[in-house]
């Protein structure tokens, strides 16, 4: 029952970090390897904003979203607009982007396991004799009410309908007048959001670490490969697939193989279907 | 006749100008003695050294530098990143920043790191090449070190260890420490929880083996986690399902928090032992997990890492630290890379040379009493020697966060506090 009920919050958890990833490729075929940044840059500025100005905790989650929404805009607007379509160039810059969020932030600072945000829910409850704290189910319940909510920001209103129709055929969306640079915009915010949300959400459960930078984009990465690049379902597959290994692993093989699963995972889907379990990028198929 | 005497004035004004400004003094003129400190500077075991360190330098300049046959010269202290306790980060890393140290900043002594066990000991061969003395202060904690020094001694005599080490830490302190908890309290099952890092796994194996002898149930293998994982929850639960009443944890990445986290909110009937713990060491731990790790005991290494009255110079130390930093020392290699700059000062003062060799010799015959108790030298492997009495030798410390302090319960000499459990742990048997 443990391996159940912890193979859920992980999986969740999987999912929760790889949402923006997948959401910005999908619609905008950008790979944002600044996603982990983003995601710890989203603590640190709702750390802050607690305690070093005192700001209420709900006033700070919020700030803290819309500043690093507004940050990945931005990235899109004033660097990688110059570089669109250029998929290495996109991959360095945006590395290179959350390679300089990240350690500028250790330089900054942002050193040691003392920056930490309270959890939304305190305590703990018993599930069929699994101990569980309540943060973990709110990782599983608003990781699920998020993915919801996207799912139909895209698929039922104006803006979301913009973004998959640039996704789908930018120069047909074009014709219709969609403009793809701020879609492109858009979905960088909204991907930048996503990151932040799950940051908010998860990081209660540890600490404000750089190092969970290079973790979140290593299993953001892993996810959206097994998955297929840019496919929502194919990703939410990919990390019950992953999240359920992992805990597999540690139940019965060791705790100190778990962080291999991710690598093999991918390495696994690259050999075996290059464009991942739902991926629709066909030719790379056809090329093996 | 008028240019001389004006020449005479400015070159007399000069002079006065650098005595009153005090740029005269000999200990600022005289060339200074470079310490190079290859320290992770990221992570606690190197900022805290590197703190102490710079606590140490400022103090000895202030008194007039190191005395190095007739001259006085001060102090220079040259830190580099090593990056090692970073995950990912190769041992190649560490050892070109030593070398850098040497070579570039011409480092007349290493002390510091690198603080990850594995680079310490790439780094040897490289320091005895450059016939360079190193002090080892903080992180390395590997048995392996001084047990290769006392192998080779002619080829690592310039190698010595101020800070203690896995063996002692597991044989002299935990294992003593867990007897007794295990007759006040009525406990007898372990299950130990470690970090995939040389020192850690060799901690944990030795453990494993000396508790089952003494009669303890180890109730499974040490459960090795990567370094920078964040859910510790199947081996906690684990723990819990399999009955443990003490869990050893052996980790020196920051993620340990999360582990406390979870054992409290799991509310895992079984009393956290940090033999190493970096998150629960630090003085801000209780703020940041908001305490939640109450009732969590952590060894710190040496003692004036937490308050105590090891020594008069203890508090004196914490005293200076806090007043420089604004906090209590924070990690395990605070007080001995401060008491290595004052060994080195020692040393070198009584070899009256920066000679590698002499300087070997007078560090050898170091006998002085520390902010840790007396510090003396293994006279074959350079490690120092430990005690449980701090007028033997250099003494460790156990606290335990108790209600927002860190309250010294171990060694018996030096305790301020007794060990307490959380309330929702019963005693055993």
């Amino acid at each position: 029952m443990d391996i159940l009920i912890y193979g859920i919050i992980n999986s969740a958890t999987l999912a929760l970090m790889a949402m923006g990833f997948t959401l910005v490729y999908g619609v905008s075929r950008l790979p944002n390897f600044a996603h982990g940044a983003l995601y710890v840059l989203a603590g640190y500025i709702c750390w802050l904003l607690l305690n070093e100005l005192g700001i209420p905790y709900i006033l700070a989650v919020f700030i803290a979203l819309a500043f690093v929404a507004a940050v990945g805009g931005a990235m899109y607007q004033f660097i990688l607009v110059r570089i669109r379509g250029m998929a290495i160039s996109e991959i360095i810059a945006s590395y290179a982007i959350g390679l300089a969020i990240l350690e500028g932030l250790r330089w900054g600072g942002l050193k040691g396991g003392t920056f930490t945000l309270a959890p939304f829910v305190e305590g703990s409850i018993e599930i069929l004799g699994v101990s569980v704290d309540w943060q973990r189910l709110l990782v599983v319940g608003l990781g699920t009410v998020l993915v919801g909510l996207l799912w139909i920001f895209v698929n039922q209103t104006r803006l979301g309908l913009a973004l998959k129709g640039m996704a789908q055929d930018e120069r047909a969306a074009l014709t219709l007048g969609i403009d793809s640079d701020r879609m492109a915009v858009a979905s960088m915010a909204l991907g930048s959001l996503s990151a932040a949300v799950a940051a908010l959400i998860i990081l209660p459960l540890g600490s404000i670490v750089v190092e969970a930078g290079y973790h979140v984009l290593i299993m953001a990465v892993a996810v959206c490969i097994v998955g297929g690049l840019g496919s929502w379902t194919g990703a939410l597959l990919a990390a019950f697939v992953i999240g359920f290994a992992q805990i597999l692993t540690v139940a019965y093989l060791g705790a100190h193989f778990q962080v291999v699963v991710a690598l093999l995972a991918i390495i696994a889907t690259l050999i075996l279907r290059p464009s991942g379990i739902f991926g629709r990028q066909k030719e790379l198929e056809e090329r093996v | 006749m008028k240019k001389n005497a004006l020449l005479l004035l400015v070159a007399a004004a000069f002079l006065v100008g650098m005595s009153m400004t005090g740029l005269a003094a000999p200990a600022q003129a005289a060339e200074p003695i470079v310490l190079g400190a290859p320290l992770s500077t990221a992570f606690l075991y190197g900022w805290d050294a590197e703190r102490a360190m710079a606590l140490a330098v400022e103090e000895i300049n202030a008194a007039g530098g190191v005395k190095v046959g007739k001259t006085k010269r001060p102090l220079k202290l040259e830190v580099i990143d090593t990056r090692d306790l970073e995950p990912g980060v190769p041992v190649s890393d560490a050892l070109m920043a030593v070398e850098k140290l040497i070579l570039e900043k011409k480092a007349d002594f290493i002390v510091g790191g690198p603080v990850r066990s594995e680079a310490a000991l790439a780094a040897m061969a490289l320091l005895s090449k450059h016939k360079k003395i190193s002090i080892l202060t903080t992180g390395a904690l590997t048995p392996k070190y001084h047990a290769v020094v006392g192998k080779n001694p002619d080829k690592f005599k310039y190698l010595f260890r101020i800070s203690g080490e896995a063996k002692w830490m597991v044989l002299g302190e935990l294992v003593p420490c867990l007897m007794d908890i295990g007759k006040q309290f009525k406990l007898d099952k372990l299950y130990i929880m470690v970090q995939d890092v040389a020192h850690a796994r060799a901690g944990g194996g030795i453990l494993q083996k000396v508790m089952s002898k003494k009669g303890w149930k180890v109730l499974a293998d040490p459960v090795i986690f990567p370094t920078g994982t964040t859910d510790f929850s199947m081996a906690l639960l684990d723990a819990k399902k399999k009955g443990a009443q003490v869990i050893i944890i052996w980790m020196d990445m920051p993620e340990s928090a999360i582990l406390l986290k979870q054992w409290y909110d799991m509310k895992v009937p079984a009393l956290p032992f940090g033999t190493i713990i970096a998150a629960a060491e630090q003085p801000g731990f209780w703020k940041a997990t908001e305490g939640k790790g109450e009732f969590c005991l952590a060894n710190v290494v040496n003692a004036g890492n937490a308050p105590s009255n090891a020594t008069p110079w203890t508090m004196k130390f914490v005293n200076a630290y806090k007043k420089k930093y604004g906090l209590e020392p924070e990690g395990y290699g605070t007080s001995s890379s401060y008491m290595s700059v004052y060994v080195l000062k020692d040393a070198i003062e009584r070899a009256g040379s920066l000679d590698p060799d002499k300087v070997v010799a007078a560090l050898k015959k170091t006998d002085l009493m520390g902010v840790y108790g007396r510090i003396r030298f293994d006279p074959k492997t350079n490690q120092i020697i430990p005690s449980l009495d701090p007028k033997e030798g250099a003494v460790g410390t156990v606290f335990q966060w108790q209600a927002g302090k860190r309250v010294v319960v171990f060694p018996p000499k030096i305790a301020t506090g007794k060990i307490m459990l959380p309330p929702w742990m019963k005693t055993g048997k």
